[in-house]
């Protein structure tokens, strides 16, 4: 009896230091940024963390949420699937309940596992492959379109206004590059615009010789491709050489101003559908401003959406004044939000209710103007 | 000291071209154009700083190697216990060593132990290849294709048929052991350098068939959403799906998720002391005397009666065995894989492993899986120096041991002359 | 020439290009492999690094103000070998030397780790974005029936071939004929022995290493100047395949390394003329599984001599 007496004494003891820890470090709040910092594609993750960094130094200038200051803290994972899944433990492991991230659907899907089952809620603000939403997570949102709603908004355009005769459907076998070409060779397809060629290329590739003669054999006349600029860039550039002037168009993965660099003037012209481009917005005027002081380029992909993200995880903070990530799902579900990429809303698998895409016309110069529809 | 004057002005102007152009001069990108960039003033700096070490050091190396040789090198071998001492101990030691293995992760943090998992993951790769390339001698370099088929097995099994981890274990060891006496019938007449490019072609055939292959494999997408293993039938998840049982509801106790991690690595355990056992076994029966006698000596085997052949088949299916064990617990680990897990890269990592633990050498090869996953993650504070430093280390470590970490031992007796 | 002969033809044209730059690269595969018998995994990093000292050095020149094509060629050409070399040069003095005479699975890990090393080494450096810079060498020389199917070879493509002949027959001639050249063929045969002889064996390795790191560094500019893309990660592929190059023509044999970038780029352009162009590769593997099958050390490589 005694024994048991002193057992829950020390119990009690033990609980109140602890309360005593968590109340001492209560005043900041952690927030985990999961994105490659090494690797390919670190280009990628560096416009994920400059985005969500801004915005947490913002929140904190402006006094931080319910009196605690946000604090970024940078994981790795190389976007490597394998790495994914300890950086998703390790964060588990930190106590760190609420994540921006990963980058690469690849990661995202096996760390969204881990998040879900712990609690944890991730908003990842680059990663746009359907499957990640579809298991009917309560805890995973992403505050960027979905890759199918992409490749909706191209195949509608190319059957509306461009009505190929002979189209080609070109892809690098990812994740993302094929599952927009198929979307939109099958949209295509019902609708009577038949792929006279759907294949892949080798990401990583540099020479297209053999592709190119055979889509000028084809007598192609339209090439939609799903990828990256860094392998569009190269086909542009040998068509051009090649004397093959087919019209292109691509996802927002082109869409980046190194094509410029490799397409030259192959790349006036080419189509693209992309997020509104939100530093060009009026209202984002002055965050531009701050990330140019600070000499980073805000014109990537993924910088706002990150910088929203945070945006809307401390709006619901803010609201409930709570951090447990299930009310905060509960609030992000039911309302809408005011950011830097407009008003949103989320629906219940997590996915932003109306899609951010435009379609958009490239120039040599690396700018771009939307296409009046 | 004149007669070190010239190699080291030699290796200080190495040195300057090795740095001038690469890190003095950085190209810079501005939309379409591309412009070049003088490094800053500490860049500079810092090449000069490089060039003067090298110099320096190149230039007074005979004096600082006498310097060395003058220090005495500490002898530990007079604080081991004598062999006797130590034979007794070992048993002892080992057992210590299981009974910490299982005690342990219930003491650490859930990061430590699933980094735990990962570690005994390559461990059974280490092992498995070490049976291919430090027993029989067969230079592998494609190993990685076996574990992704252990890895696929489980996938679609459990996708299309809703097999459970523990039936497709055994299904994943098989198919991937069936795979490596498929692939290896053809190339073993194949000699050294040759059977490695061979091997390597086969590890890159198999992973672009697997992203190709949509219709199946999902390609690119991977498979999702796969089975975690189950303790006879109890779940470690929140809830339990259908017509089963969670552990925690089964114990009546409060649902962790740290169980689901420390199961996972228990397993993982299991499998690894399986796999050590096995290969100890089978590295003592004549087939595994023959996979050495073969590496030393391939003639002297064939006049000896042995089919090389057969043996050199043998050890490849064993190595894919072990390969598609390991495959199959990392699908269950993951929950999700696609074909980028499965690159060269990974094939070289667990090569690797096993020559940095000196080929043959078991206690080694997990000397050496431990050092090149901790490794890594230990460097994770350097960000994105990260990588850089985990090439630089694997030179400086083969440099410093090129017979491995624990090179192999064979039980030999020493005859006293006193 | 019917449709189909002209499409061949230009596949064939492509696929040539592709393989006199694997050539170029195998090449230092090859020699390291008949001297010492090692891969040297950080060979395609050499070739990458080429490809970045030729890019610093034309855009270098461009900005300072020179306009003159073939000076700002020849400066980029001497750069780009002359860092390379030294590259292949340190790598061999660093990573391989101390290990020499020991077991030869050592030198392999020790040259994943130079080149994992080098990779990041360059990233750090330089960035690991795309860079590209516009066409020096544009235009080319189109025939055939427009109406039918036309074929065109570009300025480039005919620089490519022409200075990868006029490399592999300078490189065949030193070989054959020179001091040097006497020494490497000595060195490859029997290397105790050639030390006997007086001849300093380390500087012939060294001077292997230097040679083939040369070559590579030609192959980055050309192709630098083709493509007109590097970024650090370049190395490895072009290595991966200029290596199989090498074993299919037979390793060790500079004729067969030669050879074996000639096929390996004729058929991957031919695969990706006739079937989906992702299974390029598989079918490039599988033709190197078939042909060591039926030829176990490659087509031109001499069989080895088995030493009790």
């Amino acid at each position: 009896m005694t024994k048991k007496a002193t057992f829950g004494k020390t119990l009690v003891a033990a609980g109140t230091l602890m309360a005593a820890i968590t109340a001492a470090h209560a005043d900041t709040l952690k927030i985990g940024i999961a994105g490659p910092v090494t690797g390919p594609v670190a280009q990628y993750g560096d416009m994920q963390k400059i985005g969500a960094m801004m915005a947490i130094d913002k929140i904190n200038e402006a006094g931080g949420v319910n009196g605690m200051t946000l604090e970024g803290v940078i994981y790795d994972d190389a976007c490597d699937p394998k790495q994914a899944v300890a950086v998703a433990n390790r964060i588990v492991n930190d106590d760190i309940r609420h994540v921006i991230g990963h980058l690469c659907s690849s990661s995202t899907e096996p760390a969204s596992d881990i998040y879900e089952e712990e609690g944890v809620m991730m908003i990842t603000a680059a990663s746009t492959s359907p499957s990640i939403t579809e298991k009917g997570y309560e805890l995973i949102f992403r505050t960027i379109g979905l890759d199918s709603l992409q490749g909706t908004l191209a195949a509608d355009y190319i059957k509306d206004k461009i009505k190929p005769q002979r189209l080609a459907v070109i892809h690098d076998k990812q994740q993302y590059g094929e599952g927009l070409a198929t979307t939109v060779k099958e949209i295509l397809g019902d609708a009577g615009i038949e792929s006279v060629m759907f294949e892949g290329v080798t990401p990583g590739d540099k020479d297209f010789s053999a592709l190119i003669a055979k889509l000028k054999r084809n007598n192609i006349d339209f090439v939609y491709y799903g990828g990256y600029h860094p392998e569009l860039g190269l086909i542009l550039r040998q068509s051009r050489e090649k004397g093959f002037d087919a019209a292109f168009m691509g996802p927002e993965g082109v869409v980046n101003s190194d094509l410029a660099a490799i397409a030259g003037d192959a790349m006036e012209g080419v189509l693209a559908t992309a997020p509104k481009s939100f530093d060009q917005s009026p209202e984002n005027a002055a965050l531009v401003e701050a990330f140019k002081e600070r000499n980073e380029d805000p014109s990537g992909p993924f910088v706002f959406p990150a910088y929203s993200a945070i945006q809307v995880m401390t709006e619901a903070m803010d609201a409930t004044g709570k951090t447990d990530p299930f009310e905060l799902a509960e609030h992000l579900r039911a309302n809408r939000f005011d950011t830097t990429i407009g008003e949103i809303g989320f629906d219940a698998k997590g996915d932003l209710t109306e899609p951010t895409f435009e379609i958009y016309t490239l120039h040599a110069d690396g700018s771009k103007t939307p296409v009046s529809k | 000291m004149q007669r070190a004057l010239f190699p080291a002005l030699f290796a200080a102007g190495v040195t300057f071209l090795l740095t001038c152009l690469v890190i003095g001069v950085r190209l810079e990108q501005e939309g379409p154009t591309l412009t070049v960039v003088g490094a800053d003033a500490s860049t500079w700096g810092w090449i000069a700083f490089a060039v003067v070490v090298v110099f320096l050091f190149q230039l007074f190396q005979g004096p600082i190697s006498r310097l060395k040789q003058r220090i005495p090198s500490a002898d530990a071998t007079g604080l081991l216990p004598g062999e006797q001492m130590r034979n007794r101990l070992k048993p002892w030691l080992f057992s210590l060593i299981i009974v910490g293995l299982f005690v342990w992760p219930f003491m650490v943090s859930r990061g430590a132990v699933d980094l735990a998992t990962l570690t005994l993951i390559y461990v059974m790769l280490g092992l498995g290849l070490n049976i291919v390339v430090g027993f029989a001698g067969l230079l592998d370099l494609g190993y990685v294709a076996f574990y992704a088929v252990g890895a696929y097995t489980y996938a679609l099994l459990s996708e299309y048929f809703g097999l459970s981890f523990w039936a497709c274990l055994p299904i994943a060891g098989l198919l991937a052991a069936t795979f490596g006496c498929i692939l290896g019938f053809p190339v073993l007449r194949l000699r050294g350098d040759y059977l490695a490019i061979v091997t390597l072609g086969f590890g890159e055939i198999i992973r672009i068939l697997l992203n190709n292959w949509t219709s199946v494999t999902g390609g690119p997408n991977g498979i999702g959403g796969i089975d975690k293993p189950s303790l006879f039938g109890l779940e470690f998840s929140r809830r339990a799906s259908e017509g089963s049982q969670t552990f925690h509801e089964f114990f009546g106790i409060d649902y962790d998720s740290s169980h689901k991690v420390i199961f996972l690595y228990l397993v993982a355990v299991l499998l690894v002391l399986l796999t050590i056992y096995v290969i100890n076994r089978v590295q003592r029966m004549p087939i595994g005397r023959a996979w050495e006698a073969l590496r030393e000596d391939d003639i002297a085997c064939r006049s000896l009666g042995l089919n090389p052949t057969v043996i050199k088949l043998s050890a490849f299916t064993m190595g894919a065995s072990f390969a598609g064990f390991a495959g199959c617990f990392f699908a269950a680990r993951q929950g999700f894989i696609s074909p980028e897990s499965f690159t060269f890269i990974e094939s070289a990592i667990i090569l690797a492993i096993v020559v940095l633990g000196g080929m043959g050498s078991q206690f080694g090869v997990i000397l050496a899986a431990i050092a090149m996953t901790i490794l890594p993650e230990l460097a994770r504070e350097f960000q994105e120096y990260r990588m850089l430093m985990f090439g630089g280390v694997m030179v400086l470590m083969m440099l410093w041991r090129p017979q491995g970490l624990l090179p192999m031992k064979r039980p030999h007796l020493e005859l006293k002359t006193s | 020439m019917t449709e189909t002969s002209l499409y061949v033809l230009q596949q064939l044209i492509n696929g040539l290009t592709i393989g006199s730059t694997y050539a170029l690269i195998a090449i230092g595969y090859t020699m390291v492999y008949g001297i010492i018998g090692m891969i040297n995994f950080a060979h395609g990093e050499v070739y990458m690094i080429g490809t970045y000292t030729a890019f610093i050095t034309i855009i270098g020149l461009l900005t300072m103000g020179v306009g003159s094509l073939p000076i700002i060629l020849l400066l980029a050409l001497m750069t780009a070998v002359i860092i390379s070399s030294t590259y292949g040069y340190a790598i061999e003095r660093v990573a391989y030397r101390p290990l020499r005479g020991g077991p030869r699975l050592i030198p392999l890990i020790t040259a994943i780790g130079m080149s994992i090393f080098l990779q990041n080494y360059i990233r750090l450096a330089q960035g690991s974005r795309d860079l590209a810079m516009p066409a020096l060498i544009s235009g080319g020389i189109e025939f055939g029936d427009p109406a039918v199917f036309e074929v065109s070879i570009s300025w480039m493509q005919l620089i490519i071939w022409v200075v990868t002949f006029i490399s592999m027959t300078a490189l065949a001639l030193f070989i054959s004929r020179s001091r040097l050249g006497r020494a490497c063929r000595a060195c490859a045969q029997d290397r105790g022995m050639t030390n006997l002889l007086g001849i300093d064996t380390n500087r012939i390795i060294a001077l292997t290493f230097i040679i083939g790191a040369a070559l590579a560094a030609v192959a980055g500019l050309l192709l630098g100047l083709y493509y007109g893309t590097i970024n650090p990660y370049i190395g490895f592929m072009a290595g991966l395949k200029a290596f199989t190059a090498a074993v299919l023509g037979g390793i060790g044999s500079i004729p067969g390394a030669m050879l074996g970038g000639l096929i390996l780029g004729v058929t991957e352009a031919l695969t990706a003329a006739f079937f989906p162009s992702e299974y390029k590769d598989v079918v490039a593997f599988s033709l190197l599984v078939l042909i060591l099958l039926f030829r176990p050390t490659g087509l031109l490589g001499k069989p080895e001599v088995e030493k009790v």
